[in-house]
């Protein structure tokens, strides 16, 4: 299969890469640019955990291909922190247990940063309804719900 | 409560801030130098004969590294988990009797075109007559899945405790019932993955695994090398639910690709195989005949259960036997006969879960309310009539030591407001109560134990060596948090080399719920080992004798004059100077009768101690759907004592989840001839972040005396009763009693409409 010349614009670096059209954003991320806090636990678009920010928006990115995401800003879970600084949702997840085995972690908190985004104070059903497509095994989302509650409140 | 410097403290877990970057690494995230990738070629019959396989096209392909099959590269060896239940040739060699068992495997130098080779393998199968069903396996002349196993039967648990017969026919009420329970998928987030790597030295490998030892020496076995050069290494493990246990047929294959092919090889598995090729939850019919007083005193229980376990026996008898034993250590009965049967069938294998099993707690638990209900009882205080206190000796003799059943069902009441709400709740709302115990530190063989290691570095932290498993629960936090009060040093001064074969002393992993009391247990010996050792080169720095100090905050001190201190760094600093090497040791084991097996001699003491739980929950019933909305869930669990509180509530959030919601009301696996037909995600239903009240935990603490600062376990307890809890609230919305899990809204439906005929 022919590859392409794509520039993508990760955590905000560019990027030239020459890949396969049919490759996945998933699978550029993690194989060619080792951004391994990108996640795949389902392959079908249903999981999670393998979420990105494009432009701001949440997406999976195992059903976007890595060239659809050219021109456009992709965050990944790498470039929330700066430096030693976190995120105040990362600091929120730390500080109330909102993390367990880790797996679904990365997407869940990207998903919480696109939320608070574009609603800096949502209620606790907005935010169960925003992280409805990420899936946690382990906590029962009750450290999740409130770590999410807690960074908007700004009391990470 | 006793007052401890840090345990008891809520904190964040070690593993947080790793994992909250996305920097903590998972098998599927590591890559080594001229690196292939496997994949397998799998059974698509449930049960045939291999005759021939033709790889001959498939190693010709461009790209590919090695072929490898069970015939050509693996050597005979049946894993068993018991000496007597070894059953399983992990790569099998002519016989194969699941779908999706392993046949051959390829390794190449990238995904697609290991997939493509597969496609050029040819393999020849003589198909043979299968069977799927527990109780049609156990039919005459049913097919038999291993030829010395007649009647398809894996393991028979048979215990006959007092005077069944006598005390059922002198009970004042009798109930007699039945229960099944569909199997489940663990849904872990990691799908499994294995890297190996083998050399002249041996194989180093990594995999999510709750027990490397235990995976070690049957990989050893498997591959004809001694155990010494198998090295597990310690990853982070995405979940593992009882799912990540024994060896799997992968490993072997990994290790057998990589020894063939000369350079390390990684198999990433799809969410498929993480279904269709791991051992997931068994399925399980219970039938059940229990008396009562007409107090309310429940006297006997006469128990049978068939368990689906799949093609061959994994955790077998302890699978069979553990729903049946937790039932023991919850109730005081002595009259108990029990018949547990795992029965093979050309499934997939399978495991243990942590709601091992819902189907005979549910059994058990509705059958209580179904007695307090017919003797006019409030089913709370039927279950405080009928509590387990601490010094009963069970029906097979394990002796209860800390128990905290009566605070647990008491604190729960109050928490749920039990008393205003039971009778009184709307139309269409009902609220229910269940409880449960689980066996923490049961017997593991000479791998059962553990033991640790804590050195002092020349900066005056120290680092732990255990080999803890932490499959995602917070073990590692917790062994370090032992460490920092027993040590008297800040946790952040306290770092961990874990669940490494090839460094760590024997540790029996994450089963069991062993972990605190075994493996805490161990790193608290070792921490008060160092710690004296610090104490003589103290005593003699600060002029007091050794008994007269004392440890906190990274500062050793004279207790009767604190301002006689020393840096614990300093302390470190001046025992080098005078050649003298801070090291300390320790270990612990289970303390059980050892001489208990589980099929031949279930008597005696099976376990350390016992944890207890109360689960209650609220629900509401939509009697058009049939759907079953969980309002409220309280969870009141014995954990001894919490080491962090914040943890714990994580377990046992989890768990009343898990239990509650994903097995309560969602999921199964469904199956057609052997064929699993709903394993990807877009096909198997289960919960979201929408489908889970809030829950509220209870932490209720008994100090128990062998537990690191009297600590147990976390959350099984509530997991083994909130499902149980959510079936007494249906019923008490709508009327009815389901007979079969999960509680769908099919099902629920059907049983209306039964009902309103």
């Amino acid at each position: 299969m022919e590859k392409l010349t794509i520039r993508l614009r990760v955590n905000a670096e560019d990027n030239e890469l020459s890949v396969p059209p049919n490759k996945t954003l998933l699978e550029v991320l993690r194989e060619d640019l080792g951004l391994t806090g990108v996640k795949e636990g389902c392959q079908d678009g249903i999981c999670g955990s393998c979420t990105v920010l494009l432009d701001g928006k949440p997406v999976r990115s195992c059903l976007v291909l890595a060239a659809e995401a050219e021109g456009k800003d992709i965050l990944t879970i790498e470039g929330l922190a700066i430096g030693d600084k976190l995120h105040p949702i990362q600091e929120a997840f730390v500080n109330y247990g909102g993390i367990q085995c880790g797996f679904c972690t990365p997407g869940m908190v990207l998903t919480a940063k696109a939320l608070l985004d574009i609603n800096a104070r949502p209620s606790e059903a907005e935010v169960r309804r925003a992280i409805s497509g990420n899936l946690c095994r382990c906590t029962g989302y009750v450290k999740i719900v409130k770590s999410i509650m807690s960074a908007a409140q700004g009391g990470a | 409560m006793a007052e401890y410097a840090v345990v008891g403290k809520r904190v964040p877990r070690i593993d947080s801030v790793e994992k909250v970057r996305g920097e903590a690494k998972y098998t599927a995230d590591l890559t080594l130098t001229g690196m292939l990738y496997g994949k397998i070629l799998r059974s698509p019959h449930p049960h045939a004969r291999i005759l021939n396989i033709d790889t001959s096209q498939a190693e010709k392909l461009l790209g590919v590294k090695a072929v490898v099959t069970g015939k050509g590269d693996a050597i005979r060896y049946d894993w068993g988990v018991f000496p007597y239940t070894r059953d399983w040739q992990l790569f099998p060699i002519d016989r194969v009797r699941y779908i999706g068992q392993e046949v051959a495997a390829v390794s190449a130098t990238d995904e697609d075109i290991a997939q493509e080779a597969l496609g050029l393998i040819k393999v020849e199968y003589e198909p043979l007559p299968a069977v799927f069903d527990p109780e049609e396996a156990m039919k005459e002349g049913a097919p038999l899945i291993h030829e010395n196993k007649p009647g398809n039967i894996c393991v028979h648990i048979k215990i006959d405790a007092g005077e069944v017969d006598k005390a059922l026919a002198e009970a004042d009420l009798v109930l007699e019932g039945s229960f099944r329970g569909a199997e489940e998928d663990y849904c872990q987030g990691e799908p499994y993955a294995v890297l190996a790597s083998f050399d002249s030295t041996g194989v180093d490998i990594w995999c999510p695994s709750a027990g490397p030892h235990m995976k070690a020496r049957p990989l050893s076995s498997a591959l004809g090398i001694p155990t010494s050069k198998v090295r597990v290494h310690r990853i982070y493990i995405g979940g593992a639910f009882g799912g990540r246990s024994e060896i799997q047929p992968v490993d072997v294959i990994a290790c057998l690709l990589s020894r063939k092919a000369k350079r390390p090889v990684k198999i990433v598995y799809t969410r498929e195989e993480n279904r269709n090729c791991i051992r997931q939850h068994v399925g399980w019919a219970t039938q059940l005949k229990i008396g009562f007083k007409k107090d309310g005193t429940w006297t006997v229980g006469d128990f049978k259960t068939i368990v689906d376990g799949g093609a061959y026996a994994s955790t077998g008898p302890i699978a069979v036997s553990v729903p049946y034993m937790e039932m023991e250590t919850t109730y005081p009965l002595k009259n108990l006969r029990y018949d547990g049967y795992r029965v093979y069938t050309n499934k997939t294998p399978r495991g243990m879960h942590p709601e091992q099993n819902r189907a005979f707690h549910v059994a058990v638990e509705q059958h209580l309310d179904m007695a307090a209900e017919r003797l006019g009882i409030d089913p709370m205080e039927l279950r405080l009539k009928n509590a387990m206190t601490s010094g009963f000796t069970t029906a097979t003799g394990a002796r209860i030591t800390s128990c905290g059943f009566i605070e647990c069902v008491q604190k729960a009441a109050e928490a749920a407001r039990w008393k205003e709400k039971r009778g009184k709740l709307p139309p269409g709302q009902g609220i229910g109560i269940a409880c449960g115990s689980v066996m923490v530190g049961f017997p593991m063989g000479i791998r059962g134990g553990s033991s640790a290691f804590i050195k002092f570095n020349e900066d005056g932290d120290a680092t732990i060596i255990s080999g803890v498993v932490d499959t995602g629960a917070g073990n590692e936090s917790m062994v370090v948090h032992i460490a920092a009060e027993e040590l008297g040093l800040p946790m952040e001064n306290i770092k961990l080399v874990s669940a490494d074969t090839g460094i760590c002393p024997l540790d029996q992993g994450a089963y069991s719920q062993t972990a605190t009391l075994i493996s805490g247990g161990a790193v608290k010996e070792a921490a008060a080992d160092a710690k004296r050792q610090l104490f003589e080169v103290a005593s003699r720095m600060l002029g007091a004798k050794p008994e007269e100090l004392e440890a906190h905050a990274g500062n050793i001190y004279v207790k009767t004059d604190p301002k006689r201190s020393q840096p614990i760094r300093r302390v470190v600093i001046n025992a080098l100077a005078n050649n003298i090497t801070i090291m300390g040791r320790g270990y612990r084991w289970p303390d059980i009768d050892n001489d208990r097996e589980w099929v031949t001699n279930p008597r005696g003491q099976f376990a350390t101690t016992y944890s207890y739980g109360c689960s209650i929950a609220e629900v509401e019933v939509d009697k058009d759907t049939g759907k079953v909305k969980v309002l409220n869930m309280i969870a009141a669990q014995d954990c001894g004592y919490p080491i962090n509180p914040m943890a714990l509530e994580q377990q046992v959030e989890g768990g009343a989840f898990s239990s509650g919601i994903q097995q309560g009301l969602f999921e199964k696996i469904l199956w057609d001839n052997g064929q699993n037909l709903n394993a990807s995600y877009l096909d198997y239903w289960f919960p979201t972040a929408l489908d889970v009240p809030n829950i509220q935990t209870v932490i209720v603490t008994t100090n128990d005396p062998y537990g690191p600062f009297g600590a147990k376990e976390a959350s099984l307890a509530v997991r083994m009763s909130m499902f149980a809890a959510v079936a007494n609230a249906i019923h008490e919305a709508t009327g009815i009693w389901l007979n079969e899990a999960p509680f769908t809204p099919e099902r629920v439906l059907e049983a209306l409409e039964k009902k309103g005929k």
